[in-house]
């Protein structure tokens, strides 16, 4: 029942952003759309029996317990953010030309059918419908990429589409190895996730391996791990940055959701001392590649978003450790990065409005005066990149301490080379900011750079989710301790 | 009634039948004839449907034959050939990486890693499961190759459909899987290649029409002319 108050609330704001005409309307349609999302999550949250009964989410293929409604609450708070964010942002695409008048209600309806689709996403409780929804995902977001029409964009998009469509056909398969296990287990096949989760201990460990390892291809793709990185990068460059913020801190998500479930499948089984080393390998050569690439990086939203795929690799190594205490930090290292990485984008996305005309997506950023043309961006990118790098009191200094302090009952080595990686990558971000913000003009020749005027609402964004991260990492509430510790004992770590 | 063994024979015949057709997209310069090709493919999977049908009697298979042939035999490929004619690509001779050949050899080889690796994991070599996962992955893989191999988007589309027939080979062996799923994955996939496909008119469309759009968003800065 509660599922169709999230449909019914979509249906609504598409068909209001189908009447109008104005983009103010279809914009505040949006972020009441996230509002009442985000309102209905934390009703949830606080006044319902969490795992919510199967009556009153409305069906048997979907279900929702913490995992879920924590990804949802995360995506909500992100998805408010950027549509207040796009507000201002559109309006200045518009502007320049660059986003056509015509192509603004695809925009907008995209957008809000990909805020319903990635909450039926979390919420779904058969793996094969999960894969659907997740799919759309892909191709919503591809169109969101595309929206601008410039080549670059078409080119980025594609490449996403066939990557992480390709690779997850392999997860499908792998969900079939995982439908034909229970069959044999069971009687009747199923791939209702709480049903293989009471099961999943009986299975055998062959099957678990191979199928595991096909949907991990899907969703590492999904979520940008090496070697299924290549289109990350691209396509969270050019992307609006409004969509570049969901897309890292929402869509990443997704398919780090996807592995976590199957995986909490294979920790019941013998396959874990087979999968655990894997993804350690993966997680590390993941932080590995995005650090390399962070180094010599010259182009900004670039460089945010191999900082992505370096966070996705923690993620992953932080899996692979399997205790309580390390996925509990896994889960919060989620938010933190989400938030963070969404205030990143939002900074960026100023900094591309006032230098836009000097540099495309892929050349390499000439940022001068940024104190003096746009302050709070540049402050937005040295506290957000402080924060990303790990820095205290920020919450992933605190992720990224216990994640290695546990990394450390299993390997010293593996906590060396990450605290190697980890500093190469800060040193990448580091290096940018410092060659790139002390830049600044002779003082007797005339400013030839007008200060883009930006609007309250794209600088509104980034100072609330700024705060956010601090209180998060200062003062983080115990109930929310409690809602964590509540998805560690529904995984069955 | 028809014996179960000369079901099973059939079955197998179109097994041989896919393999033929999956060498062909993989090989052919002549984009027409690989849309046909695929639509013989999805006929031949329904095929292959109708006689499990036969064999266990299972209604999810009809429907099955049923969507597939709206979806992959009628909408899919006139979609395709559509947007063909528009963008006026006839051939696609340009290839990544790998040449016909190559790919030709390498997907006989993953066919015999695939046989040995699946083998050790699913008991009863005879089967037709077995027989239906060895298939349905190397149907994949060799529509892997297409897409990654091609470089024309339109023809990375047909590769990705042929990886989905690979998918669905696979899953018809699996018949429990509820009909609602299937159905949301034809959706899926008429959405992506609606999709795919007008994003490559952007990309395949006149060399002309990229400048206007490149001078149009800044893309393309000519420097200015020094007095």
């Amino acid at each position: 029942m509660i599922l169709i108050a999230f449909v019914m609330v979509s249906v609504i704001s598409l068909i209001i952003i189908a009447a109008t005409h104005n983009h103010r309307q279809m914009n505040t349609v949006c972020i009441l759309q996230a509002l009442i999302y985000a309102v209905l999550a934390t009703w949830i949250a606080l006044f319902e029996q969490v795992p919510v009964v199967s009556f009153l989410v409305g069906s048997q293929y979907f279900f929702i317990d913490h995992l879920g409604l924590f990804e949802v609450l995360i995506a909500t708070v992100i998805f408010t953010c950027a549509a207040i964010y796009a507000r201002g942002y559109v309006e200045g695409l518009l502007e320049s030309g660059e986003l056509e008048k015509g192509s603004l209600k695809l925009f907008y309806m995209a957008w809000a059918l990909l805020l319903l689709v990635i909450v039926l996403a979390f919420f779904s409780d058969n793996l094969a419908l999960f894969w659907i929804f997740a799919e759309l995902t892909t191709v919503i977001s591809a169109m969101l990429i595309a929206i601008l029409a410039a080549r670059d964009n078409i080119d980025a998009a594609i490449k996403y589409i066939f990557i992480a469509s390709v690779s997850m056909l392999f997860a499908f398969v792998g969900f079939i190895f995982l439908f034909e296990t229970s069959r044999v287990r069971l009687g009747t096949g199923t791939l209702n996730w709480t049903v293989l989760m009471e099961h999943a201990a009986t299975f055998p460990p062959g099957m678990m391996i191979a199928s595991f390892v096909l949907v991990f291809i899907g969703f590492a793709a999904k979520s940008g791990i090496f070697p299924f990185h290549t289109w990350l990068p691209e396509a969270h460059a050019k992307a609006p940055s409004a969509v570049s913020a969901i897309l890292s801190g929402v869509l990443l998500n997704v398919g780090i959701y996807g592995i976590i479930r199957v995986y909490a499948l294979v920790h019941q089984t013998t396959a874990l001392a087979t999968i655990a080393p894997l993804l350690a390998l993966f997680g590390l050569l993941t932080i590995g590649i995005a650090a390399f690439s962070m180094l010599p990086q010259k182009n900004l939203k670039k460089l945010v978003a191999f900082s992505s795929v370096e966070n996705m690799g923690i993620i992953l190594v932080g899996l692979a450790i399997s205790t309580p205490v390390a996925l509990f930090w896994v889960l919060f290292h989620i938010m933190a990065h989400s938030i963070t990485k969404a205030s990143l984008f939002f900074s960026s996305g100023i900094l591309h409005r006032q230098y836009r005309s000097r540099f495309s997506s892929d050349a390499a950023d000439d940022i001068r005066d940024v104190f003096r043309l746009q302050p709070l961006a540049a402050w937005g990118i040295i506290i957000g990149g402080l924060a990303i790098i790990g820095m205290p009191p920020f919450p992933i200094f605190f992720t990224e301490f216990f994640i290695m302090l546990q990394l450390g009952t299993v390997s010293l080595w593996a906590v060396g080379v990450m605290l190697v990686l980890l500093f190469i990558a800060a040193g990448g971000l580091g290096y940018f900011v410092l060659t790139n913000f002390t830049q600044v003009s002779e003082p007797d020749t005339p400013p030839d750079i007008e200060p883009y005027r930006t609007p309250a609402s794209m600088k509104a964004p980034i100072i609330f989710l700024l705060a956010l991260l601090l209180v998060i990492g200062i003062v983080f509430p115990a109930h929310g301790m409690e809602f964590l510790n509540q998805i560690v004992t529904e995984l069955k770590f | 009634m028809i014996e179960q063994a000369t079901i099973e024979g059939i079955i197998r015949i179109l097994f041989v039948c896919i393999i033929i057709t999956a060498a062909y997209i993989i090989s052919t310069r002549n984009l027409l004839s690989v849309v046909s090709v695929y639509s013989l493919q999805s006929l031949t999977l329904i095929g292959i449907a109708l006689a499990l049908w036969s064999l266990e009697g299972s209604i999810v298979l009809l429907e099955i034959a049923v969507v597939t042939f709206v979806s992959k035999v009628i909408i899919i490929p006139y979609f395709i050939a559509t947007i063909q004619e528009k963008i006026r690509i006839k051939r696609d001779i340009e290839f990544h990486f790998l040449s016909p050949t190559t790919s030709l050899i390498l997907s006989m080889a993953l066919m015999l890693v695939i046989y040995m690796a699946l083998g050790r994991i699913i008991p009863g070599r005879d089967s037709l499961f077995f027989f239906g996962a060895v298939l349905g992955i190397s149907l994949m893989l060799m529509g892997m190759m297409v897409t990654f191999s091609r470089k024309r988007t339109i023809t990375k589309v047909l590769g990705f459909l042929s990886m989905e027939n690979g998918v669905l080979l696979f899953g018809m062996f699996v018949t429990e899987l509820p009909f609602i799923i299937e159905f949301l994955i034809i959706i899926d996939l008429i959405i992506l290649v609606i999709l795919t496909t007008i994003l490559s008119v952007g990309i395949d469309s006149t060399l002309e029409d990229y400048h206007k759009r490149l001078h149009r968003f800044h893309l393309l800065d000519e420097p200015e002319e020094v007095p």
